[in-house]
This record gives C-alpha cells, structure tokens and sequence, in this order.
C-alpha cells in the first residue's frame, strides 16, 4: 500500500516536472516580454544568427489553406541552409480571428499572412516602406499593398491573383453561351444550362464555407462601391463608413442589388441543390468533374482544379461578374495575393527579413507561382503560372479591377458576411431590403464598436 | 411459447440497438480503408476492400503521433492530479466533517453547473500572465480543474458507504488519521477510481471546446485539435481523415474496452449510493 | 509527542486543501475575474472601460444571441429527454442475464467514447446530400432522392443535431440506469407481481422511486451538458445554415474571437444562469420524490 502511494506521489512529481521543464523550453521560444527574452533580443540583433548557441525560430503564421504544403517545403530547404534559423509554419483557417487571440496573449508571430486595418492603425507591423523587394515589384501591387492612411506599406505581396466566374467551356460552346454582361442575361443563359443539362449544377456555390460567400459580397456587391467610386476613394469611404458614398442600406444600393440577383438565381432554380451543405472541395471536385458548369473562384483553385483532373485543362473558360445593378458593369478581382507582413513585437525581423529575401528569390517565386497558378509580382520573374493565361487576359480587358475589402470593420468578417447570405438563402430576409438594411446595421454597429 | 417470443423480440431489439452503436464506427472504417481514389459518389461498396495505405499516409500528413504523445501527456496528467486530490478531498467530506469542508465541497458542487466555457474567457488572461498557453502544465491543471467537482463528489458518496471500523482499526494500531487514508482507505477505492479514471480520462482526452484556447502551437496540439485542423486542411479526402481518425480513437476505444468492467462497477458504486 | 507526530495526526484536516486549491486557483479566480470582465468593454487588446450592464442589456438586444439562446433552449429541450427516456427503456431491456450482456453494454456505451467532435464530422459525412452515405442509399432504393438536404434546413439541422447527440450519450444515460436498476431488490418485484401488478404498473409504482439517485444525475448532467452543447454543432453545421444552428457556447467563443471578450463573458453569466434554473428546479423537484428506504 506504501508503496503505490510512494508510487503516485513519484508520478505526480514527474509529471510535474516535465511539465516544468515543458513550459521553460516553451517560455525561450515564446515571445513574453521579460528581461531574459530583451538580453536574447539584443544579442541576435547584433550578431550573426549562425554564432549564437541557440537557433532562433521564426513563427510564420498563414491563413492560406493551399499554399501550406508548398511552404513548407520551402522553408524546409530554408532552414537546412540556414542552421541558426528555424522556420515554422502555422496554419489556421479561422486566422484572422484567431490572430486576435495569439496578439492578445502575446503568442505574437513573427511573419504573418493576416493583415487588417484595425492592427495597422495599431503599429502591428513593421513598416515595409523602404525594403529593397519594392525595387522589383510592379508599381501597381505596391499601391494595392499601400494602407491609404499612412501611405506606407505594412505587406509586401509576392502575387496577383484574379477572381471571377470559371464556365465550362464545352457545355458554354454547345450551348451557344456568350460571357453575360448583366446578371439578367446571365440568368438565361443559366436556365439553358439546365433546361439541356439536367444532371450540372448550372451555378454552384459552396454555401457552407462561408468565406466563399463572403468573397461574393466582396466582388459582386462591394464591386458596385469600388467601380463607381474608383479604388481609393472607395477605400476611404469604407474605412469611414461615409453612407452617403457608399449607400450601405439602400434600395437599389449595393447590398440590395445583390441580394435581389441572388434570391432571382435561387429562385429560378439555378444554384446547386445542396447550396447550404456543398464545401470549397464539393466545388471544386463538380467543377473538375463536369458537373458544375459556372463556378465562382479565384485563380487559387485552380491548382485544385486540374490536380482532380488534369483533361479540364483546355476546357476552363474564365469570365468577369455580371454586373448586378443598371449602370455598372461587369467587374473581376484582380489584386494582390500572397501578402507578407512582419510583426513589431517579433523580436527576430532580421531573420524574418531573411526568410522573406529567400522566398522571394526569383526560382522560389517562380516555382511558386506556378504553383499557386497566377502571375508573380515581381517584375523579373516569368513563370509559366497557369493554362488559363490567355482567358485571364481577355477576362481583364472585359472587366472592371477590383480589389479584396480590407476596409470592413473588424467585428464584421468576410465570414461574418457570408452568413448573412446563408440567412438570405434560407429565407430568413423577407426581401433583398430587409437584407440590405440588416447588413447596414451589423456593419455600423461593428464599425462603432471599434471607431468609439 | 409466448416467453419465448418476448425472448426472441428482446433479443432482435437489443441487437438492432447495438448495430446502431456500431453504425458510425462501420462507416469510418469503411471510408480508413477504401483508396482515395474511389469517389464515392459511386454507389458504396458494402464491404470494403481491405487498403491500409491511407492510415501510412495519415499519420504522416496530420502528425497524429505527436498529437497522441501530447494527448497522453496530458490526460496521464490531469487523471493522476485528479485522483490523487480528488479522493482525498472526498475522504475529507466524507469524514471530516466540518463546516469549513462542507462549504468547500458545497462550492465545488455548485460550480460543478457552470459549463466550461464560461470561465475559459477569463481564464485565458490568466493563462496569459502566467506563461500557461501552450504548454502541458497549464492544461493539465486547467483540465484537473474541470474533473474535480465531479470526481470529489463520486469519491466522498462511495467512502461514507464504506464502514468506519476497518480505519477505527488502524487508529487503535496506533496510525494517524492520515495514515488511516493512505494505508486503509484508499486501496479499498479501487472501483470508484476506476470509474473516476475512464469518465474523466476520457473526456479529458476528447478535450477540444477549452484546447483550442490554449493550444494553439502545432506541436501541442491534442488529437481532437489535429483532427479538426485536418478537416479544415483536407476537407475532401475523406478516406486520409477517416484513418487519422481511426488512429486517433484508438487509444480510447481500447482503454475502454479493457477497463469496462471496472468502469461499469465504479458508475454503480458511485451513483447508486451518495 | 513528536512535533512531527503532532503535525502528522492533524494532516488529515487539510486533505481537501489540495483540490480546493487548485478550484481556486483555475476556477474561482477567472470566474471572479470574469465577473469583473462582463461589467467592462475590453477587447483583448486596448484598455477596459467599465460600463456597467451595458454587455448584459446588449445581449437582449441582439437577435442573433436571442436566436443562439432559443435554439440552445431547444436543443437542451429535445436532448435531455430523450437520453432519459430512451436511456431508461435501454436499461429496462438490459436488464436480465444473459450471454454477451457486458459485450452489448460496451458496444451501447461505446459511441460516448469518442469525442463529440468527431462523431459530428462522422455524421456529417454520413448526411451529406450528392456524395454521402445516407444518399447513396436512397438513391439505390427510390428515384426521388434529390430533395433531400437535412442539414441545410435550419429546423431539419436542428433535430438531426439532436438525434445525433441523443445517438452518441445514450449508452452514458444507459449505463446510469442499469446501475440503479440492479440495486433494486427482486423482492419488491416478486412482491408486486404477488399483488397483481402488471409490468407497467410495477415500473411506475416499484421502479421508477426507487431510482430516484439514478434519475437525479441523468437528468442534471444532461441538462448541464446539452445547454453548454458545442463541439457536436461546429462539426455538423457549423452553426449554419446563417446562425440559426448556432449554440450560445458557441457564440460565446466567436465573440470572444472577435474582439468582444467583455461582452463575451457576460453571455457567459448569461448561460450560467440559463443552467442554473432548470437544474434547481428539477434537484428540488426530484429530492422531493426522494423514498426513504
């Protein structure tokens, strides 16, 4: 009997102890501001990385679900040629909010994929401004990359990527189907699709993730904000919530345009069946598989795409968003991508700025670019990015640019967004006013909460 | 005759009851040993073809094997501080009785109604200022926490059924009261503690609602924490997320299947009396 | 005596001390704290105002979190009966000896086992239209299947969160109950059955007050369970379609994500109140049937 209670009692104090010696090998790598971690500061700042005893790490923390693998490959050759520095990669889809909490408890990253206005005006990152990777960048990226309230940039994009409608070709072609230009005529052409295609899904969305209908909202109905103002007065309007610029809960605004054409698609009968369960990956595989004929992507898919079934490759069409309200026209994404920011609480921005130098190297870029299939943007790589160069081209020249929403406030997601169209799809919205005026409120109400 | 229809239909009952248990278990294993290539927008085979390439490929990809390290850590953990504190705060309801104990105990139970996740927010500041995020130690305090109200409660019903005069005994040899406890007690707590240990080590190793707040480093990752960053990262391989699954719930099932016994004679002793 | 004997023979009045401690320190401590925090609009990141019951007043005025409480409410509603009364007939049908009884118990048992989690994903697969199994079966069977959508149907989702949920624990209800059953001796029954009870009449009248410990945990661990429901919903709907699967846990863990920590612990208090009717209701209610062997 002593003896298993001596036993116990030796357990729990192993335990106890490993769990000591856990949590100090966790407080060297995590960033909690005390003295020990300011003397590491100072002496990795001043020496080489190589001559110091212990290796310094480098926490990359990503939103981007396709690119993990790819980057860690990457990094991993990195970090083999780089015995001071360790390269870790973390991935979270729910990143932008769960970057909220690792700020919170100073978990801080040193690089990150997740860069909102809220952390900008805050000082979260560094200033990027004078780095030498803007001397090879198109000009046009680094004004997307610039935060309009300080006219410097806090993120250096290494990629552009498009998004718009991808359409079967072949279905599109024995149809008889042009690019729409207006969401009416889209609609017929949809309802020939399934008048003569009975087992294709004419229009399918993945409701269920809903970052992809929050992408919606930020093409289609933000798009109506961003061409009629031009995107940097559109920028300044969001950010400042102006109503009489962006007329956020108007009929025949916006939002009210929107979900006016996407109650007419639903009640036509031309989403997918399974518009509230489908995923990303149901999209995708539909797509690939023929049995979605228009879906709505980003050039991020489509590695995904032709991964499911390389034969599509000749068969993607690539048009813009009809437009939704009379007067606009069509518009198409075309913004940065694959954006990198470093953060001011990261006690290693030498290494980061390292690690950042490495990706950028013209093979990497090049071999990432081609993975990700969409062009780099930097001026001296040339990457054979994608089989749809040609149909990206024409789908430019046809629409309008627009860029990502990073000016919604920061109580209200894309995620956020896309459920409020989940709600209007179910039919929780008596008309596509009540949606309009609801998506008003929760965005002013998200806007005073962190503009008070 | 007419017994042993009503046998006969018990008998069909049960067994469909059971085969329902056992329905999700038939389909995981169906979709872990399937090859991904099989779409299954065909019609399903029942039977499947025995291709354990997946659980290879799994437990490469998700990293499931540190995931059960850090889960074993960290329920071996948080099962041990429970039992150990556990059964002796219930011998101290249970026969020390004084006011200042049954305030303690009588807290406890209260707290017991307030669902986890409503402490988590604050907790997670506190974790914060005390260096605790993403490590084993905070968690398991912070899941021993979680486990002690209940387990006080299982051990405090079943020693006031045990009788007085085996530890009256050991005093009169002349043992302390404590002694009394280590030495007399607490080997008779067998069956208690193995109910204390399956309820609490299993829920401890299901854990995601409080992990995911304070394990967020990949490497600390627990398995239902893996398992979800899996779904979120694989979404459509199905069969890849199956297998990991599959080993995942292996441990589990397992511990459950060899300790059920003891398990069923703790839930009895424990809930019947107290 | 000894000091060390002295000390020794004391001991045993503080072995509550270390259990208690660690409450303390782990429970008490951020519940107070969090106490604190609701009365304030702190964000996780700049300073905290103090703003009175302003997140408290917020939270009735938010139709999302009034839904969230109703469709928790609904959930607790649909789940801890059913556990209970399917948990009770489970054991009533257990309850004999036979070959394989302990085999049929772990298997019944067995679904608890694994996380909630898990099970949810498990399910969702198993449910999903086009491609999931429940499809392919009907599909094989009836022409008509394309209609079919359960979880995207806020009301259908719903009752197939809680037929899964009530699916997976009521092997844990089960098992309670068979205890409490075994613990009544048979010369009750012989005794009722000598007095022309039938099988109906002697559950009611012999059963069911004898089980009365028995039905007091069931009923307050599933009470307190389903209202904190959370992992079973992220993983079969995700709180969709829109937010009307969404549980207040659930809730409470997006708001406190987003920014809103203040106000996200007092829903918490919110919740904790919501639990606390119900369970004092139905201690008093059930102590009050308390029969006295």
């Amino acid at each position: 009997m002593k003896r298993t209670m001596n036993l116990l009692i030796a357990l729990v104090m192993v335990i106890v102890l490993i769990g000591g010696c856990a949590k100090t090998v966790e407080s060297e790598e995590t960033t909690a501001k005390d003295e020990t971690n300011d003397e590491a500061v100072v002496s990795t700042d001043k020496e080489e990385p190589a001559e110091t005893a212990d290796p310094v790490t480098i926490k990359f923390f990503t939103g981007k679900v396709e690119t993990v693998d790819l980057m860690n490959d990457l990094i991993d050759k990195f970090n083999a040629a780089n015995p001071g520095i360790i390269v870790q990669q973390e991935f979270q889809k729910d990143a932008s909010n769960v970057i909220k909490v690792k700020f919170a408890s100073g978990d801080v990253p040193d690089i990150t994929t997740v860069v909102t206005q809220d952390y900008i005006d805050q000082g979260k990152y560094l200033d990027l401004t004078n780095e030498v990777w803007w001397d090879r960048i198109d000009p046009a990226i680094r004004d997307l990359c610039t935060d309009v309230k300080t006219g410097n940039q806090y993120r250096v994009a290494s990629n552009m990527t498009m998004a718009g409608l991808y359409y079967n070709k072949e279905i599109f072609e024995d149809l008889g189907l042009g690019e729409a230009t207006t969401w009416a005529e889209f609609e017929n052409d949809l309802t020939k699709i399934k008048d003569n295609y009975s087992d294709v899904a004419p229009f399918f969305m993945g409701g269920k993730d809903s970052w992809m209908l929050g992408h919606l909202i930020e093409f289609m109905a933000h798009g109506v904000i961003k061409q009629e103002l031009g995107i940097k007065e559109s920028k300044i309007a969001l950010l400042a919530n102006d109503d009489s610029k962006i007329h956020l809960g108007d009929v025949g605004g916006p939002m009210e345009s929107f979900a006016a054409a996407i109650l007419s698609t639903r009640d036509k009968g031309l989403f997918n069946s399974d518009f509230l369960t489908a995923t990303y990956d149901n999209q995708i595989e539909a797509f690939a598989m023929g049995k979605a004929a228009v879906i709505s992507q980003g050039m991020w898919a489509l590695g995904g795409i032709l991964e499911m079934n390389p034969e599509m490759t000749g068969n993607i069409g690539f048009m813009p968003y009809p437009s939704i309200k009379e007067g606009t026209k069509p518009v198409i994404l075309s913004a940065e991508d694959s954006a990198y920011a470093i953060t001011t609480d990261s006690e290693h921005p030498a290494e980061a700025k390292k690690f950042l130098d490495y990706l950028f190297e013209v093979n990497n870029m090049v071999t990432y670019s081609e993975f990700v299939k969409s062009p780099s943007a930097f001026t001296d790589v040339s990457a054979d990015w994608g089989p749809l160069k040609d149909e990206v081209a024409h789908a430019l020249a046809a629409g309008i640019h627009i860029g990502f929403t990073n000016e919604s406030p920061s109580g209200f997601s894309g995620d956020d967004a896309g459920r409020m169209v989940q709600e209007l799809y179910v039919g929780e919205y008596e008309s596509s006013e009540a949606f309009a005026k609801a998506y008003k409120e929760t965005w002013d109400k998200a806007w005073n909460a962190s503009n008070n | 005759m007419k017994q042993f229809s009503y046998k006969i239909i018990r008998l069909v009952i049960i067994v469909s009851i059971a085969l329902m248990a056992l329905f999700p278990f038939y389909v995981l294993a169906i979709l872990a040993l399937t090859p991904s290539s099989v779409n299954f927008s065909e019609k399903l085979i029942l039977l499947p073809r025995l291709y354990f390439d997946n659980f290879f490929e799994a437990w490469k990809i998700s990293n499931i094997g540190q995931a059960i390290m850090n889960s074993l850590i960290i329920t071996v953990g948080a099962v041990i501080l429970v039992v150990v504190f556990g059964s002796m705060a219930g011998y101290a309801v249970a026969r020390v009785k004084n006011k200042i104990n049954n305030a303690m105990f009588l807290i406890m139970l209260g707290c017991m109604m307030i669902p986890g996740i409503i402490n988590t927010v604050p907790l997670y500041t506190l974790m914060i200022s005390i260096g605790g995020i993403n490590t084993h130690w905070a968690m398991i305090m912070v899941l021993a926490t979680n486990a002690m109200p209940f387990s006080v409660f299982l051990y405090s019903g079943f020693i006031k059924g045990l009788p007085i005069t085996i530890e009256e005994a050991a005093i009169i040899d002349g043992c302390s009261k404590i002694g009394a406890y280590f030495r007399v007690v607490f080997p008779l707590l067998k069956p208690v503690t193995s109910a204390v240990i399956i309820i609490n080590g299993l829920s401890i190793w299901n854990n995601y609602a409080q992990s995911v707040f304070f394990l967020q480093q990949q490497s600390m990752k627990t398995i239902p924490l893996a398992i979800s960053m899996f779904f979120q990262q694989y979404g459509a391989k199905w069969h890849l997320m199956a297998a990991a699954s599959m080993i995942g719930l292996a441990p589990a099932v397992l511990t459950f299947i060899i300790f059920q016994k003891y398990f069923i004679k703790g839930i009895t002793a424990g809930s019947v009396k107290g | 005596m000894l000091l060390k004997n002295r000390i020794i023979s004391k001991l045993h009045y503080y072995m509550i001390v270390p259990a208690f401690l660690l409450f303390t320190i782990f429970f008490i401590y951020p519940l107070l704290r969090g106490i604190g925090l609701s009365l304030t609009d702190y964000d996780g990141m700049t300073k905290a105002n103090f703003v009175g019951l302003d997140n408290f007043i917020e939270f009735f005025n938010d139709k999302r979190a009034l839904n969230d409480m109703k469709t928790t409410m609904l959930f607790a509603l649909g789940s801890a009966p059913l556990l209970n009364i399917f948990g009770f007939l489970y054991a009533l049908l257990l309850d004999r000896k036979f070959i394989g009884k302990s085999v049929i118990r772990t298997i019944i048992y067995l679904p608890a086992v694994i996380s909630p989690l898990i099970m949810g994903y498990i399910w969702y697969f198993i449910l999903q239209p086009q491609r999931g199994f429940v499809y392919s079966i009907i599909e094989s069977v009836s022409s008509n299947a394309v209609e079919f959508n359960w979880l995207g149907n806020s009301t259908m989702a719903l009752w197939v969160i809680i037929i899964v949920n009530v699916w997976q624990f009521v092997g844990m209800t089960m098992v309670i109950y068979l205890a409490g059953l075994q613990a009544i001796p048979e010369e009750l029954h012989e005794a009722g059955k000598i007095d022309g009870a039938t099988y109906l009449q002697s559950i009611r009248y012999i059963t069911l007050p004898m089980m009365i410990q028995p039905i007091k945990i069931n009923v307050i661990t599933n009470i307190i369970g389903s209202l904190a429901v959370f992992d079973i919903i992220i993983a079969l709907t995700d709180g969709g379609p829109g937010y009307s699967t969404e549980s207040l846990s659930i809730y409470i863990m997006r708001k406190c994500y987003g920014s809103f920590t203040g106000y996200s612990t007092a829903v918490a208090i919110i919740l904790f109140f919501i639990v606390l009717i119900p369970v004092i209701i139905s201690f008093k209610y059930l102590n009050s049937k308390n029969v006295e062997m």
